[in-house]
């Protein structure tokens, strides 16, 4: 191992993780640019490089990537990545506070904590825990989506209809165009520029970003209200929330690694799941989504120890965890090396030269995270509302532009804005619509699997609720539910006892 | 808008029904569209989705007519404001995207930047302004530019009047 550990600590290896980290990290930070951009546009690069340096390369890029997301998720309320969603909670209204240059410093601290964790678990137990992504089958995939849908329904508290409502129109929305089983033309209504569908990325970037710009450029008030001289990084204040809350961000952290295994779940499930479970866990509860620091924690935490957790699957089974990993899969074909079980034995200068480049480019996010992350704020803070707008309103066009090379999807990710802004008036939020576009895809193949092979043995049922992954997700979602209603009729119950 | 948001006030939640209403509509157009689906596996989910929609919008506005403090709302997002300059704003985007085939992505990019700019701006145009915001526009368009279509090899529409 000590010899691995050198290989990657080689001058060669350290400016490349240092490379990676900061072109992925600003990367994410623009919405459009996806982790998965950010890699695939970067790929060629690595080609005519040994593999482990190749890897250190991807896998640092993607890691930046990720906690770059968190940057226009704190400061613009849009999240830069689909993994940044749940930041988005606590991130913007602290921001919004004056809190923003806080926020930055705890995503990133979570981040490289989550980063950590993630590539622990796949140094140390890699080939049992990819057993697991196994288990699961396409029933399960589609209860695992349901469950999804059901966390951000219920995370919009007192709103759990109009969650779920939301919900169903993202499920709705991601099957327009083509059908990927039957290529049935869907929801098109003779119009071509529905035949491609709507793309995930153009309508988080329209359902986020549009009713802020609109909102922006309404009033002159200032975008976030700063009322004070700048405070630096707040580093030492962000050590002591950190510290004050350290078992939420192992606990999401961990989180963040199991369900980066399971190939498609990804990041916005992690960070839904961990936010859900911090605001469960908390003591805090009413101070989520007005700007809890535990709620940034628990969500940044998450989506980066998903990077540890999606090679997990991608180098022992071949399975990629994420979108960034069937790239980086794809990169590792090109380059002979061959992914399975053996890989960790056969390959080893490879992978363990790889983890331990990682682990070097998670801790090198925390020095690069924190100057990026207080030149963004400062940034954002004091750029005349008159520069900002159109630079943004001129980012989200050529971000959604460069996805498909398609001025359709600018159209879509605009008329998308407007009715985002209509829905946010009549207290409907975009995070369910935009998780329902994210998992239609998974949902709707887990499920059109499941029904027909439930229908040619005559077991629908016995398919869907028969199988004990299922049953065990299928009662987690029961709880989700139940769980806000369950917990009013107790505090009526007791406030009734202290009355008698 | 945050998880908070949207709850609280008293009293029928007027904007929530309306919208509950229009996706049962939507929901039925969606049901009458898989009927010309030929393959089973193209409408079933569909379907299971339309009819779960249509359903929570139904209990919504039920649970309204019953009881209008469970799950209402309050506005989201800034309060009052200037319409025609939130209709400026898209209508300068929705301009810049239909444009962009015939100027070019430089041109129609730097006309809509100008354009929202104009509708941003709240404080008064000093000399040093107007000459420092329109140079400053055209940086950043032009370093966008060079991002996407040099480094990351977007290919960017040129524009049929210049091409």
């Amino acid at each position: 191992m000590i010899e691995y550990l050198l290989q990657a600590l080689t001058p060669f290896h350290i400016a490349l993780a240092l490379g990676g980290v900061i072109a992925g990290t600003v990367i994410g930070s623009l919405p459009g640019l996806t982790a998965t951009m950010a890699v695939a546009v970067l790929v060629p690069i690595t080609f005519t490089m040994p593999p482990a340096s190749a890897l250190i390369l991807l896998g640092a890029i993607y890691t930046g990537a990720i906690y770059g997301g968190a940057y226009a998720a704190i400061l613009l309320n849009t999240p830069g990545t689909p993994s940044a969603i749940a930041t988005t909670f606590d991130g913007f209204p602290m921001a919004k506070r004056g809190d923003g240059d806080l926020a930055v410093t705890l995503a990133c601290l979570a981040s490289v904590v989550g980063g950590l964790v993630g590539a622990l678990f796949l140094l140390l137990l890699a080939p049992p825990l990819a057993d697991v992504a196994l288990a699961f089958g396409s029933v399960e995939y589609f209860w695992l989506a349901i469950f999804g849908l059901t966390l951000i329904a219920a995370l919009s508290k007192g709103n759990l209809l109009k969650g779920l409502i939301g919900a169903c129109l993202g499920l709705l929305l991601s099957t327009v165009g083509v059908a990927e089983i039957s290529a049935d033309v869907r929801f098109t209504f003779g119009s071509e520029v529905l035949l491609g569908g709507i793309d995930v990325v153009s309508a988080l970037i329209g359902l986020y970003c549009i009713p802020v710009l609109m909102d922006l450029v309404a009033t002159s008030d200032k975008h976030l209200k700063v009322t004070h001289a700048p405070r630096g990084f707040r580093l030492l204040e962000s050590l002591k929330i950190s510290w004050r809350y350290k078992f939420n961000l192992v606990r999401s952290s961990v989180i963040g690694t199991l369900v980066g295994i399971l190939p498609g779940a990804g990041g916005s499930i992690a960070g839904l799941v961990s936010y859900s479970e911090a605001r469960r866990t908390s003591k805090n509860q009413g101070e989520f989504g007005k700007g809890a620091p535990e709620g940034v924690q628990a969500t940044e935490s998450a989506n980066n120890a998903t990077v540890g957790g999606g090679f997990i699957p991608t180098l022992v089974l071949g399975i990629p965890g994420t979108p960034p990993d069937a790239v980086i899969l794809g990169a590792l074909l090109i380059q002979g090396v061959r992914t399975g079980p053996n890989l960790f034995t056969g390959e080893g200068s490879i992978v363990y030269t790889f983890i331990f480049g990682l682990i070097l480019a998670t801790l090198l996010m925390l020095p690069t995270g924190l100057l990026i992350g207080r030149y963004a704020y400062r940034t954002i803070i004091t750029v005349p509302k008159a520069m900002l707008v159109p630079t943004v309103a001129f980012m989200t066009i050529i971000g959604t532009y460069a996805i498909r090379n398609s001025i359709s999807d600018v159209i879509i990710m605009i008329v998308l804005g407007v009715f985002a802004w209509i829905l946010n008036r009549a207290g409907y939020s975009p995070s369910p619509i935009v998780l329902g576009l994210i998992l239609g895809t998974i949902a709707e193949q887990g499920f059109v699997q499941a029904w027909t092979i439930g229908s040619a043995t005559e077991d629908l049922m016995g398919m869907f609720f028969g199988r004990p992954i299922s049953i065990a997700i299928v009662l987690f979602i029961v709880f989700t539910l139940s769980y806000p209603m369950l917990k009013a009729y107790l505090v009526r119950r007791k406030e009734k006892s202290h009355v008698a | 808008m945050s998880p908070e948001q949207g709850q609280g006030s008293q009293g029928i939640d007027l904007g929530g029904i309306i919208v509950a209403a229009a996706l049962i509509v939507l929901g039925i157009v969606a049901l009458w569209d898989t009927t010309n689906m030929a393959d089973a596996d193209s409408f079933v989910f569909p379907r299971m989705v339309a009819i779960s929609m249509i359903g929570f919008c139904i209990l919504f506005i039920a649970l309204q007519m019953i009881a209008p403090s469970i799950g209402t709302n309050e506005e989201a997002g800034v309060v009052g404001g200037s319409s025609l300059r939130r209709i400026g704003l898209v209508t300068a985007m929705v301009l810049a995207a239909l444009l962009m085939p015939w100027l070019g992505f430089l041109v129609s990019g730097a006309l809509s930047f100008a354009a929202i700019m104009l509708l941003a701006m709240y404080d008064q145009w000093t000399p040093f302004r107007r000459l420092v915001f329109p140079v400053v526009g055209i940086v950043i368009v032009a370093g966008f530019y060079v991002i996407f279509a040099e480094l990351l090899l977007v290919p960017l529409p040129v524009g049929s009047l210049f091409g």
